[in-house]
């Protein structure tokens, strides 16, 4: 038992709320969890060095906590600074079919509902889910009514700023033929340590678009995840977008609970500097006919480390899946490193499954293709490397986000060390 | 316009040009013809600075510049452009996007503002109808999934929007049937001004019914071996390269 | 078709036989005094006893790994015996004809006619019954070449500077936790080298077989190709049927010089327990090779036996433009579990490698690939291609595929491809309506999606591949 972990146990063991019951199983379940190290299959590429030698006492400027809009894209906006949630929900225009209320507000009708989410759907293996089980202060809860089609969409941003440790939480909930749209953007860059979880549960026939923005960098250190539960005929298209910070690791996890459910996950990570971005996502079928799309990309300069697992497990029963998993990886630098391991694991026969994972550099015929045009060799670097991950961010159904995303993601290109 | 003077290269530690003469002046159609491994495609490469070709000894003059001692951009936007026999697919890199930063690099480098997205498109799209292209190729990644033809009007039409004053067509017209041959020729022609220069490197006459050239010159192992006008193309069309005294073996077993 | 199929998958392991042959063998268990007496029967130098009893510590610092995908109950290591040998083998034959016939009929069940073998394929095999080197043929002709092919504990007698000199450097005593039980208790295998310059003049052929009760085989193999020479080596096993699991855990190491080519080929037929899971080998092997500049090793395998199987056969690309091959067929039925695959660690300039796996799973079966491509920060333009297929046969049967990818040079190229499929009901129809049975149209679809292993195999081996695993298929079509 770390010390780290020690701590986090005892200061769950204070808190006490409704949740307290799910919270309880999580500590129980934390004390008997052994600290991770590089021989524990999931941290293989990852150490969390980092976070045992976080020190969150000394001084750092405030961060200014302003929210930009993004172009286009009329969000609900809810904000969570520190953990702390900044948006006052009773003052909020919410369309019909929808509510949200955090864990104070939350009617025991809700409660009961909430509880059926809260720790159910996210495995319990996540070391760090299981944290912030025992310590998410502000739990969102989102509940779209069956039939309901929310078109605006809702954005979720936390924003992380030095010198503080926080843990979100975020459950949704979306009713037989729902249909909504789910922005989820974490930020910040100061020396700092976040949790942020996310459970959304997906009824029949209910339509969910998700965004993933993990963009935290710098010193900032954080553990998040996204789980889901499709339901008969569920669809889910995510798209995660991941930074990378000295420490930063997202853990998706999609179970196909119905037949016939179908999910997208599209992931792109652009690391440069030390940065460490460490990419875990899990796809259980559970059921028969469904099928699954997975395509990641990533791009690593400098001295940055990419770690990515992407498992699929078709269980014994689930015949008929269609799931496909692409990975693809550019190196740009001598200094980096890229950790990538695809995994198939089947226990049924009549399916179609497959993955692929390449590493390599960009091309150099396409290099000098673009050369040959009278574009340098930097500036045709930097359109090859976005090239690279365009296909991806153009499939992304809002493209006001991909439009506002571009030359964010263009100008880490540009700062990123080649060979 | 182009001085080429004692050029040797070679590629992969093999020699592949020696002792390559050429004189190019301005507003000239100079056909290079040969038989496969004579080193054409491998001209265009040193010429315009693709990494692998070495070059041994030799000096090339481009306008009134030490043309080998620049970068291969450097060299596109002096004017020296290069329509490729295999045009590369690149996946993701819209050729909207590629066109307009290589219309812009040149721009920069002669001076000029660069081009508003609205004005670009004008051009690029009078260029697409030009070389016969439907405009959502515009959209399309460079050369993703185009065809053998497509690739090649696509050469053409980069050729059209950078208004090189060198251009060197490689086997522009392998692998075309004749309408698309006419579409290419009719590219070539209209950018003949009497100022700009072509290299056609080609195996076939056919090309040379449409675009015209002032002269043919033969290329074998490496160096020119006969030069002539138009006739000379013909010469070889109907007679092959034998009467040159040519071992023409490797071409026969290609 | 279900019925045939079963009816067909309940037939008996052919290779299961216990021959009746008086043998010396030493009472379970093992401390140092074992270790002591292994090497004291073996007439063993000191520092060879050293290193035993320095692997024999590593050990008992160490764990035995649980990160395969395989379940089996734990291992009781002092209920084994470390050492078995046939009494009528006391006093060595010096040829065949003073080999004990009992033994020979033995091989000659298992469908390897020694003398057919050293007549017709012109073979030379270096027998191993349980623990010792029985006979080795075509030794006098192999040494006109220069070439040395014996059984290790020969060599340590005989060529102890080269012992020395290469064991453990491939494979570390302390390299895992099967590899140190290895290096503390091996009891023989076959030692093999070829000179400077030298292309061996035959393949050289051992065949493992585990006879006697409760005995663990932990054979070693040494494997060295001096500077630009070649050898071509068959490893064939097969063990008889034991109600109780056994223990095999080998140690392969193979060396190849600059320029040198190795071809390292294995078809393992271990028995793979009965239908209700009871029995069969434990087959935990570490193979590795290593290869100097220019030079190319290459593994080949086609494994359809033993109940557990553990192994990865591996190169270390050390020398600039160094080549390492993996080309597997694995096939489990029944309740075998195999976990298997290879790990490319390219180390050199150019280094390339290829990574070709098939894995057929059928019955309750689990078969999992588990592969490591490591592309160190000096590979410049390094290459590695892997692919992976599994076909599943029956839906109680789980194929998995474990591919670890680690890339730190970014002129290197890894392309990682896997696929699943299953034997298609329009393929049976097909060939049933062409005439065939369905046994026989299984068996022709999974032969042919081998077809790019087997075709990596030497000519008799192939067929003996092709067969065991028509013989290992019978009927198992879901």
């Amino acid at each position: 038992m770390s010390a780290w972990l020690q701590q986090v146990i005892e200061r769950g063991q204070g808190i006490d709320d409704w949740l307290s019951p799910a919270r309880a199983r999580a500590l129980d379940a934390l004390s008997n969890t052994s600290w991770p190290t590089r021989c524990t299959e999931s941290w293989k590429y990852t150490s969390l060095t980092a976070l045992e030698q976080l020190d969150l006492t000394a001084e750092s400027a405030e961060q200014p906590s302003t929210v930009e809009p993004i172009p286009g894209v009329d969000g609900l906006d809810l904000v969570f600074k520190n953990g702390v949630l900044q948006t006052d929900l009773a003052q909020l225009n919410l369309p019909a079919g929808l509510q949200i209320t955090s864990v104070q507000t939350t009617s025991a009708v809700q409660q009961v509902i909430a509880t059926t989410l809260f720790s159910q759907i996210k495995p319990k293996h996540h070391l760090f889910g299981l944290v912030n089980d025992a310590l998410a202060g502000d739990v969102l809860f989102i509940d779209i009514e069956q039939n309901s089609h929310i078109g605006q969409p809702i954005r979720i941003i936390s924003l992380s700023t030095g010198g503080h440790e926080s843990h979100h939480r975020v459950l949704v909930r979306l009713g037989n033929q729902a249909k909504a749209t789910l922005i989820e953007q974490a930020l910040g860059q100061q020396n700092s340590l976040s949790t942020g979880f996310t459970e959304c549960d997906l009824g029949e026939q209910a339509e969910l678009e998700h965004y993933r923005l993990a963009m935290h960098t710098g010193e900032a250190i954080y553990f998040g995840g996204c789980h889901f539960c499709l339901h008969h005929h569920a669809n889910l298209n995510s798209t995660l977008i991941g930074y990378g910070s000295q420490l930063s690791r997202t853990d998706i996890d999609i179970i196909h609970n119905g037949e016939h459910a179908k999910a997208k996950l599209n992931a792109v990570y652009l690391l440069g500097e030390s940065e460490h971005f460490d990419l875990h996502s899990t796809i259980e079928h559970a059921k028969p006919n469904g099928t699954t799309e997975e395509n990641v990309r990533g791009i690593v300069g400098d001295k940055a480390n990419a770690v990515f697992n992407g498992r699929i497990h078709i269980h014994r029963d689930a015949q008929k899946t269609l799931a496909e998993l692409n990975n693809r990886n550019l190196l740009l630098s001598r200094r980096g490193q890229i950790n990538t391991k695809p995994e198939l694991e089947i226990y049924a026969d009549d399916v179609q499954c497959a993955h692929g994972a390449t590493v390599a550099e960009i091309e150099e015929e396409a290099l000098y293709y673009l050369m040959s045009r009278g574009i340098s060799r930097s500036k045709a670097l930097v359109m090859l490397n976005y090239g690279f991950i365009q296909e991806l961010i153009n499939q992304m159904p809002n493209q006001q986000l991909a439009q506002w995303l571009e030359p964010q993601l263009r100008a880490r290109f540009k700062e990123m060390e080649v060979r | 316009m182009l001085t080429i003077k004692n050029l040797h290269a070679r590629v992969e530690q093999k020699n592949i040009l020696n002792n390559l003469n050429l004189a190019i002046k301005p507003g000239e159609v100079h056909a290079i013809m040969g038989p496969n491994g004579a080193g054409k495609s491998t001209l265009g490469y040193v010429l315009s600075g693709r990494e692998g070709y070495e070059v041994l000894d030799g000096q090339v003059d481009f306008q009134g510049q030490d043309l080998l001692e620049m970068e291969t951009e450097d060299r596109a936007r002096h004017g020296l452009f290069l329509a490729f026999q295999y045009p590369v697919e690149i996946p993701g890199v819209s050729n909207m996007e590629f066109m307009k930063e290589s219309v812009n690099a040149m721009r920069q480098h002669r001076g000029e503002e660069p081009l508003t997205a609205a004005e670009f498109l004008k051009k690029a799209k009078e260029a697409c109808k030009q070389v016969q292209l439907p405009l959502d190729f515009l959209k399309r990644g460079v050369n993703e999934g185009f065809s053998g033809g497509e690739k090649k009007r696509n050469e053409i039409m980069q050729m059209i929007l950078l208004e090189p004053t060198l251009c060197i067509l490689d086997e522009s017209d392998s692998g075309l049937d004749v309408d698309a041959l006419q579409v290419v020729a009719n590219g070539v022609n209209s950018q003949r001004d009497g100022k700009r220069s072509f290299i056609v490197i080609t195996h076939y006459q056919r090309l040379l019914d449409y675009i015209e050239p002032d002269f043919v010159h033969i290329l074998a192992n490496g160096k020119v071996v006969k030069s002539g006008d138009a006739s000379l193309a013909k010469q070889i069309e109907q007679e092959g390269y034998a009467f040159l005294g040519l071992d023409t073996s490797e071409e026969a077993s290609a | 078709m279900t019925e045939q199929i079963q009816e067909a998958l309940s037939r008996k392991y052919e290779a299961g036989f216990v021959s009746d042959i008086e043998s010396e063998t030493f009472a379970a268990g093992l401390d140092e005094d074992v270790i002591r007496r292994i090497s004291a029967m073996k007439n063993e130098p000191e520092w060879m006893l050293e290193w035993r009893l320095r692997a024999y510590h590593n050990w008992l610092g160490m764990e035995e790994p649980d990160w395969a995908h395989v379940r089996y109950p734990k291992i009781d290591y002092q209920a084994i015996s470390y050492y078995s040998s046939p009494k009528s083998m006391k006093d060595k034959p010096k040829s065949l004809d003073e080999v004990d016939p009992e033994l020979l009929r033995v091989y000659e069940k298992l469908g390897i006619p020694l003398y057919e073998q050293e007549m017709l394929a012109g073979v030379a095999v270096d027998v191993v019954f349980d623990s010792v080197s029985v006979v080795t043929t075509f030794r006098e002709k192999l040494k006109e070449a220069g070439v040395i092919f014996c059984p290790i504990s020969e060599a340590i007698q005989e060529y102890p500077e080269l012992v020395k000199k290469y064991l453990g450097t491939v494979v570390p005593r302390s390299d895992n936790y099967f590899a140190a039980l290895n290096s503390a208790v091996f009891t023989d295998g076959s030692f093999v080298y070829i000179p400077k310059g030298v292309r061996c003049p035959m393949e050289l052929s051992t065949y493992f077989r585990i006879n006697e009760q409760n005995t663990g085989q932990f054979e070693r193999t040494l494997i060295i190709a001096d500077e630009g020479s070649y050898v071509s080596y068959l490893e064939g096993c097969t063990a008889p049927q034991r109600d109780e699991n056994q223990l095999h855990a080998a140690v392969v190491e193979l060396v190849a010089m600059d320029d040198a080519q190795i071809k390292y080929s294995t078809v393992q037929n271990w028995y793979p327990g009965d239908e209700n899971g009871k029995g069969g080998i434990y087959n935990f092997v570490t193979k590795r090779g290593l290869c100097h500049t220019n030079a190319k090793i290459s593994w080949t395998q086609v494994e359809t036996g033993s109940a557990v199987t553990w192994k990865y056969p591996s190169c270390i690309l050390k020398g600039d433009n160094s080549v390492g091959e993996f080309y597997s067929v694995a096939l489990t039925r029944g309740h075998q579990q195999a976990d298997t695959g290879t790990k490319m660690i390219h180390l050199g300039k150019n280094t390339k490698s290829t990574i070709i796996s098939k894995g057929i799973s059928a019955g309750q079966s689990n078969n999992s690939y588990r592969g490591l491509v490591h592309m160190g920060p000096k590979a410049d333009g390094a290459r590695n291609f892997t692919e992976c297929d599994s076909l599943l046969i029956g839906d109680r049967c789980g194929a998995h595929t474990f591919p670890y990818i680690e890339s730190r040079n970014p002129t290197a190229k890894v392309e990682h491809e896997a696929t699943t499929s299953k034997v298609s009901d329009d393929q049976l129809f097909l060939c049933k309506q062409r005439g065939l049975d369905a046994e026989k149209a299984v068996s022709m679809i999974v032969n042919g999606f081998c077809k790019e292993v087997f075709k990596e195999l030497p000519m008799e081996f192939a067929v003996e591949a092709g067969k065991l695993l028509e013989i290992s298929l019978e009927g198992s079509v879901g």
